[in-house]
């Protein structure tokens, strides 16, 4: 146990190259600073990759695992794990630097966070490579690194029972690449319990260039807090707030996917690749119909009185598969944004796609320009291999997913991502290759939110809407995600403020609401720093045309489309408001002062 | 609502009758034998013997969630943890809870915990012999609460009683690493289970129970393997001890 309360002050680090296995001090200073999760992750990230335009697939980026202060105490929700490493996908219009990309974090819910702290870290670095394909093993102390062959091409669903199997024990946690990421696809994830994923920004691909296929940790140990009767009294008072909860308890009917039918009906939905944003079938895959049809359970996270995952079983033609879904994601980039209204169709799509370890977001977006770019005429069924790619054709759609991971034929084109695979075809589809800095939009439709189109520009992984839609939002969802809790309960405002008497009680430090947002600040900031020395600057801060020029054609928002002048002052404003230079966007000195940033800032 | 309807397993659901709700079922339906059909002779055996009623941790499989919000609440009162030496009630690691939440994939998460069985095989399978005063061997039941407990200043630490439970029973019996002493026996905490009290899906009861219910004192991978089945029509959990 280290000197700051709440936490070991331990990183396992393990280089796969040279097989070196050692526990790294964390320094106090950057605890405090940059207290756990995505925050702590990006200061190590940093710490790391001392230089700009490191190849995001070489051994040299860290592909790191971390929990935060809240990881493995019984606090309700406090279940995520931040996956943080240079983005494999990203890249700026122009740089000095051949392998210039940002920021990578994603963040997945489950049981692996609390278990990195049982066993007695703050987190988890991986560097190095592999010289065949293995898999690491932590037993508390004990750490190996062990032989992953004849594991090799197994999709994750079946990896996920025959690891544990291998393992002989079922309290392991374990988190695995699918054939995806073994492939390096740019937009591969890391899967958890089969169904739980770290899928965007390519953390797979960086997991699967080190040849790693799956990491197991459990453990026999406890976290520590500063405060002992002060984090017992702030934790029966979040439980208060979320067992009574009206919003949990909804919350916890349909999760995310009541958002699926809610979205359209206002308009805010990505349907046929953001050429819309309400979709006349909405309810045929929506959370009602889910519950009707599909769904058999719901399932929750460590200590999560949400439970917003649901298991799903089908029945017909696509019958028989087992598994989450559709959640709102994945209903609408697979569903509304393909024109897919079979429900039983989208769930083996969803399921597909999580076996073989791609990212759900941008594989349903690749798709849907596919489709789009085919309907068109830009291509032919040659360039498909055959595959008849029309809109809601849920086949077509599964042919094309495997070939994606296989990167086979037209699958290998289409893995590079929907920028690289626009700048292949040309012919204009540039206008509606639906990404901000290389990654794929998600399922907010903007044409009418514009603040969502900020969200998506200025978030430090390239298009990510679950940034924040201003610059409170987003100082508040950068910290959230370094605490290891959850961001959906955070809905009931009731559950604020013992969740900040939590925080303060586990550190020691005192936490209000400016403290917790300037800390995001913080976080926020280092973040740009590290992307503007890859050379981002603010062209790289671009929608693509289709939303200011395609405005809605049906729907309670047609004739919704974004002015491009209303859209650029907005980001002027943005810019100005962070203390960021409007032109360049490069961060001011006295922003960075006033954060604490300046010491680090010399190194641009 | 749409719910009740999506959990065909419920197999606590109905069964979990008192003994008086039994005997006065019995008197309606007119007849012992009808309801030994239905209910099973043990059930019968049990509603007309005298045994004493048994109350215990009862779970609803079709709720539960698999948060294990259960098993952080056992441990953080029956294991609290020490750091640095002082022990902080509230807190404690999960795997050290008596009452485990098995997980499955696909989606079957089944909590066990010690059924508190009327013939308790472990307490028989202990080679201690009873004390001359009290009766007891170095593992015993408590006769008021029916709680399996530990002597370990008579232990051998011979695992035997994990054996007979993993053998016969729920397996919940898990011998320390290091002595071998039986460990997770359900304590019912003093008469205030933490479980029940903060699962938050309401998946846990501590109610009368009868022993002839479907499920129990079965071994979790032998319930999730049926619930497997009647949910989502498969019995392949992977062979995953
Ligand atoms: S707390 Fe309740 S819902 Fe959660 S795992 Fe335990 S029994 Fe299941
Ligand atoms: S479940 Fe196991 S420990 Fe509990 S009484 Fe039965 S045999 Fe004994
Ligand atoms: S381990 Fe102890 S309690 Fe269990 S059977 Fe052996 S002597 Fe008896
Ligand atoms: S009743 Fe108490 S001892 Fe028994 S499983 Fe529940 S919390 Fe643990």
């Amino acid at each position: 146990m280290s000197g700051t309360p709440g936490y070991y002050g331990q990183i396992l680090d393990i280089n796969l190259s040279t097989g070196k296995i050692t526990k790294m001090a964390v320094p106090a200073e950057d605890l405090e600073k940059f207290v756990g999760g995505q925050g702590l992750g990006m200061k190590i990230l940093w710490d790391r990759l001392k230089k700009p335009g490191v190849d995001a697939l070489s051994p040299e980026n860290p592909l790191i695992f971390m929990p935060g202060p809240f990881s493995g105490l019984p606090v309700p929700s406090s279940s995520r794990t931040c996956v943080v490493t240079k983005s494999s996908i990203t890249s700026p219009i122009e740089s000095d630097y051949h392998h210039a990309s940002t920021v990578s974090y994603s963040n997945m819910g489950g049981f692996f966070g609390p278990e990195i702290r049982f066993a007695g870290y703050d987190g988890i670095v991986i560097t190095g490579k592999a010289k065949e394909l293995s898999y690491v093993v932590i037993d508390d102390a004990k750490v190996e690194i062990r032989d992953g062959k004849k594991f090799k091409g197994m999709r994750t669903d079946a990896f996920d029972k025959a690891i544990l199997a291998e393992l002989g024990d079922r309290r392991f946690k374990t988190v695995y690449i699918g054939p995806a990421a073994e492939n390096l696809v740019p937009y591969a994830s890391i899967l958890h319990t089969a169904g739980r994923a770290a899928g965007r920004g390519g953390t797979g691909c960086v997991m699967g260039s080190k040849n790693l296929k799956a990491i197991a940790v459990k453990g026999s140990g406890q976290p520590g807090v500063a405060d002992h009767q002060g984090f017992l009294a702030a934790l029966e008072k979040a439980r208060g707030a979320l067992y009574k909860s009206a919003f949990a308890k909804s919350w916890a009917e349909q999760g995310t996917a009541r958002a699926i039918v809610g979205n359209s009906n206002a308009g805010t939905e990505t349907v046929r690749n953001y050429r819309e944003g309400t979709f006349a079938e909405a309810d045929k895959i929506g959370g009602d119909a889910a519950r009707r049809d599909v769904w058999v359970k719901d399932i929750a996270c460590y200590c999560c009185p949400l439970g917003c995952k649901k298991s799903g079983l089908t029945k017909g033609k696509y019958g028989g598969i087992v598994h989450d879904g559709p959640e709102y994601e994945t209903g609408v980039m697979l569903g509304s944004n393909l024109l897919i209204s079979d429900m039983p169709g989208l769930l083996k799509a969803i399921t597909t796609i999580d076996d073989l370890g791609l990212d759900q977001i941008s594989t349903g977006n690749v798709i849907g320009f596919l489709m789009e770019a085919y309907d068109r005429g830009l291509i032919n069924r040659g360039f498909l291999d055959g595959i008849d790619l029309t809109w809601g054709n849920v086949d077509a759609t599964l042919a094309m997913i495997e070939k994606i991971a296989a990167k086979e034929g037209v699958g290998a084109l289409a893995a590079e991502g929907v920028r690289a695979l626009s700048w292949h075809i040309g012919k204009g589809s540039e206008k509606f290759a639906i990404q901000v800095k290389g990654l794929e939009l998600a399922a907010h439709n903007i044409q009418a939110n514009q603040p969502r189109g900020l969200s998506y520009v200025t978030a430090s992984r390239g298009a990510c809407h679950m940034s924040g839609d201003n610059i409170a939002m987003q100082n508040r969802r950068a910290m959230m995600d370094s605490t290891g809790m959850c961001f959906f309960p955070t809905f009931e405002p009731a559950l604020e403020e013992p969740m900040l008497a939590l925080l303060s009680a586990i550190t020691g430090r005192k936490y209000d609401k400016a403290e917790f947002e300037k800390t995001g600040e913080r976080i926020f900031n280092l973040e740009k720093l590290f992307n503007y020395r890859e050379g981002f600057r603010r062209a790289d801060d671009q929608l693509p045309d289709r939303f200011f020029e395609d405005a809605f054609s049906i729907g309670p928002k047609k004739g919704a489309v974004l002015d491009r002048n209303k859209f650029d002052s907005m980001l002027t404003q943005y810019y100005t408001d962070r203390g960021w230079d409007p032109e360049t966007t490069q961060p001011g000195s006295a922003k960075l002062k006033e954060l604490g940033l300046e010491a680090i800032s010399r190194a641009i | 609502m749409e719910r009740e309807k999506k959990e065909p397993g419920k197999p606590d659901g109905g069964t979990t009758l008192t003994r008086r709700e039994f005997l006065r079922d019995m008197g309606v339906a007119g007849g012992a034998v009808v309801l030994a059909g239905h209910f099973g002779v043990h059930g019968l055996a049990w509603a007309i013997s005298g045994e004493p009623e048994l109350k215990m941790v009862l779970v609803d499989y079709g709720k539960c969630t698999g948060c294990r919000t259960c098993e952080a609440a056992c441990s953080s009162r029956n294991r609290p943890a020490s750091v640095n030496g002082r022990e902080l009630p509230g807190l404690g690691n999960p795997r050290f809870a008596n009452i485990r939440v098995h997980r499955f994939n696909p989606d079957v998460d089944v909590p066990s915990v010690c059924a508190m069985c009327a013939d308790t095989p472990c307490v028989k399978a202990c080679p201690v012999k009873p004390d001359k005063k009290s009766g007891r061997r170095a593992l015993y039941r408590d006769q008021a609460t029916h709680t399996i407990h530990n002597d370990p200043a008579r232990c051998l630490g011979c695992r035997s009683c994990a054996k007979a439970c993993a053998t016969q029973r729920t397996g919940v019996i898990t011998p320390d690493s290091a002595t071998g002493k039986p460990e997770r026996m359900c304590t019912l905490c003093g008469g205030d289970p933490q479980c029940v009290r903060r699962c938050p899906f309401g998946a846990l009861s501590y109610v009368e129970v009868r022993r002839d219910r479907k499920f129990y004192g079965q071994r979790a991978e032998k319930i999730a393997a049926e619930l497997a089945k009647t949910w989502y029509g498969t019995v392949d959990l992977g062979g995953v001890k």
